[in-house]
């Protein structure tokens, strides 16, 4: 029951086309892993309980599409997000320069200025990478984000991406307390159930 | 909580893309780009007239650009089970997965519109069936009272 979650968390994946931000969060919601994953049409949606230091929340993550089509529209999904997951891949230099343009237009869209951002170095399975662990620490330092280095395809720092980035929301109440109002019931254990029907009884 | 089948536009991104729109229709040149911003938009608005439109203008892509097929398909399904057409919703998300038979997403979407499809079905029945009790009520009474006449 819905009783025991502490708040639902607006989650957003940005980033550009092919660095795998479907495959992260397919791999993150249900453990799993598409070689020939598919290119995001405008803006996917997944949901996902995750508990963390005795509070579950639950997720809902809008995966946006990184390809240039649609970059006008998807924007629009920042609305009131509380953290932000800006994927790159470490094989490919160019998807890591972009993370800048990313950034800032986060910053013009978003709009809750204290929004966490951690930036994912994806596909650290692969050999040739391009993107040093260093260079993108460097890079997270200097915008303050958090950062993790992972691997859909091998599940390396998956769940531990989307753990710290959820602590790190949690640990800042102003994000979300005032969305937590209806499900926060202090001292009031115990609900008795409201007999075994469902909404359907009150017709007959 | 939104999804893809309940979440709305923003007034005002409709509004934008909207004006990109009329104002390409007024030079009598319209990009399949913002046709197709401006139908995103439409499928995604609370009012079912606006729907209705978008779905108009996302069968027209489909018809004359070739390159958005998958993007438009996908919209349509979206348009369409949105007014709760859930078989011409289901039938986009077949055409779709014919040729793309992996594809996450519009397996998601198939069972979104399938799950809703259940939920809405099951109150029709439920419904059906308070009524089929309360006439069966009527009938017991009314035979109750011709049993006590006759005796």
């Amino acid at each position: 029951m819905d009783e025991d979650i502490l708040t639902t968390l607006k989650i957003l994946i940005i980033g550009e086309s092919g660095v795998g931000k479907s495959s992260l969060l397919l791999r993150f919601t249900e453990d799993n892993f598409d070689p020939e994953q598919t290119l995001t049409i405008g803006v996917d949606f997944k949901t996902k309980k995750l508990t963390i230091d005795g509070n579950t929340v639950k997720l809902a993550i809008w995966d946006t599409a990184g390809q240039e089509r649609f970059r006008t529209l998807t924007p629009s999904y920042y609305r009131d997000a509380q953290g932000a997951i800006l994927v790159f891949d470490v094989s490919n230099h160019a998807s890591f320069a972009k993370l800048e343009t990313w950034l800032n237009e986060l910053d013009t869209y978003s709009t809750k200025s204290n929004i966490v951002k951690m930036i994912v170095g994806n596909k650290i399975d692969v050999k040739n990478r391009e993107v040093s662990r260093e260079e993108a620490m460097k890079f997270a330092r200097k915008h303050q984000t958090l950062y993790i280095e992972a691997s859909a395809k091998t599940r390396d720092g998956v769940q531990t991406a989307f753990e710290e980035l959820v602590q790190k929301v949690i640990q800042t109440p102003a994000l979300w307390e005032s969305y937590a109002g209806d499900n926060i019931h202090i001292g009031e254990k115990g609900h008795p159930p409201q007999s075994g029907c469902g909404s359907y009884c009150s017709l007959v | 909580m939104a999804d893809v089948l309940t979440e709305t536009v923003l007034p005002e991104d409709l509004k934008r893309f909207e004006k990109i729109y009329h104002e390409q229709l007024y030079k009598n040149d319209v990009t399949p780009k913002a046709q197709f911003e401006y139908a995103w938009c439409l499928v995604r608005s609370k009012y079912p007239a606006d729907i209705q439109k978008g779905i108009v203008l996302l069968e027209e892509l489909y018809k004359t650009h070739e390159e958005g097929h998958r993007d438009y398909l996908y919209y349509l399904a979206i348009g369409t089970a949105r007014l709760k057409e859930y078989s011409k919703a289901l039938n986009y998300v077949r055409s779709f997965l014919a040729i793309e038979p992996g594809n996450q997403q519009v397996i998601t979407l198939q069972q979104t519109i399938k799950k809703k499809m259940e939920k809405e079905g099951l109150v029709g029945m439920a419904m059906a069936g308070g009524v089929v009790l309360a006439v069966g009520a009527i009938v017991g009474v009314g035979m109750a009272i011709a049993h006590k006449v006759k005796s």
